[in-house]
């Protein structure tokens, strides 16, 4: 089967990135292997943990750590796009989730050399 | 260190934003760039408002931006050769075939969906 990576670049509070999560979810629950998700540009800020969002509306970052947890999905964001958008690992001030993993663009040549398709969202 | 796989894909990046508002263009760079340094095979697309990218003599200095189109030059350093706009959005726009860097393609409609088909990824900005 041929494998996949995603891009996305919308911003948990976008309903794209809901659509987004639902077509990844669609992939990995029929077994299909998604080798990441890179996230760039306003994809980065799915990472901030405090960013709050109205507890009657779509909670982007729940899904993605239910992803993450369920599936072993790795989440890499661009550190560039990241820095860019005040996200930061520095200990005091750390704001990105767990979830993730703080890549470079080099992560994205990797999955996109590794994955068979390449699908941005 | 990452592993680049052997077989090599083809990845396109299309533009079709115009430069300065938004930083679209300059995103779609930093990933050709680093493709480019990876030695991967990619090719960069100019189409709708994106044809503005590659129109020769802007200046940003009266908005306070970084024009990063100069960088466009280093194209060849990156070994990025393959660069492509859509006749047909210049036209609509009433632009000449009078661009910032040497080597662009100029394809009709029909000839710019053949050469993307090309590419086995292709990401939009």
């Amino acid at each position: 089967m041929k494998s996949i990576a995603f891009m996305v670049t919308t911003a948990p509070f976008s309903n794209l990135t809901a659509t987004a999560i639902q077509i990844i979810e669609s992939a990995l629950s029929q077994n299909i292997p998604v080798v990441g998700i890179f996230f760039y540009q306003d994809g980065v800020l799915n990472a901030n943990k405090n960013i709050m969002i109205a507890s009657d509306e779509y909670q982007a970052l729940h899904q993605w750590q239910r992803l993450h947890k369920t599936y072993n999905l790795p989440l890499h964001i661009c550190f560039t796009a990241a820095e860019k958008r005040g996200l930061t690992d520095e200990s005091e001030m750390k704001n990105i989730d767990e979830s993730f993993i703080i890549s470079g663009f080099c992560e994205l040549v990797g999955l996109s050399s590794k994955a068979d398709e390449i699908a941005q969202l | 260190m990452i592993k680049v796989n052997t077989q090599q894909k083809r990845t396109a990046i299309i533009n079709s934003k115009a430069p300065f508002s938004q930083t679209h263009g300059k995103d779609a760079l930093d990933v050709a760039l680093i493709f480019g340094s990876f030695e991967q095979d990619v090719s960069l697309f100019f189409q709708g408002d994106g044809v503005w990218q590659l129109i020769n003599d802007q200046s940003t200095d009266g908005i306070q931006t970084k024009n990063y189109l100069k960088t466009f030059s280093a194209f060849e350093f990156y070994d990025i050769e393959d660069i492509y706009v859509c006749q047909q959005s210049l036209v609509n726009r009433q632009l000449n075939e009078t661009f910032h860097i040497n080597d662009v393609q100029v394809l009709t409609s029909i000839e710019f969906g053949k050469a993307l088909n090309r590419h086995q990824h292709v990401l939009r900005f």
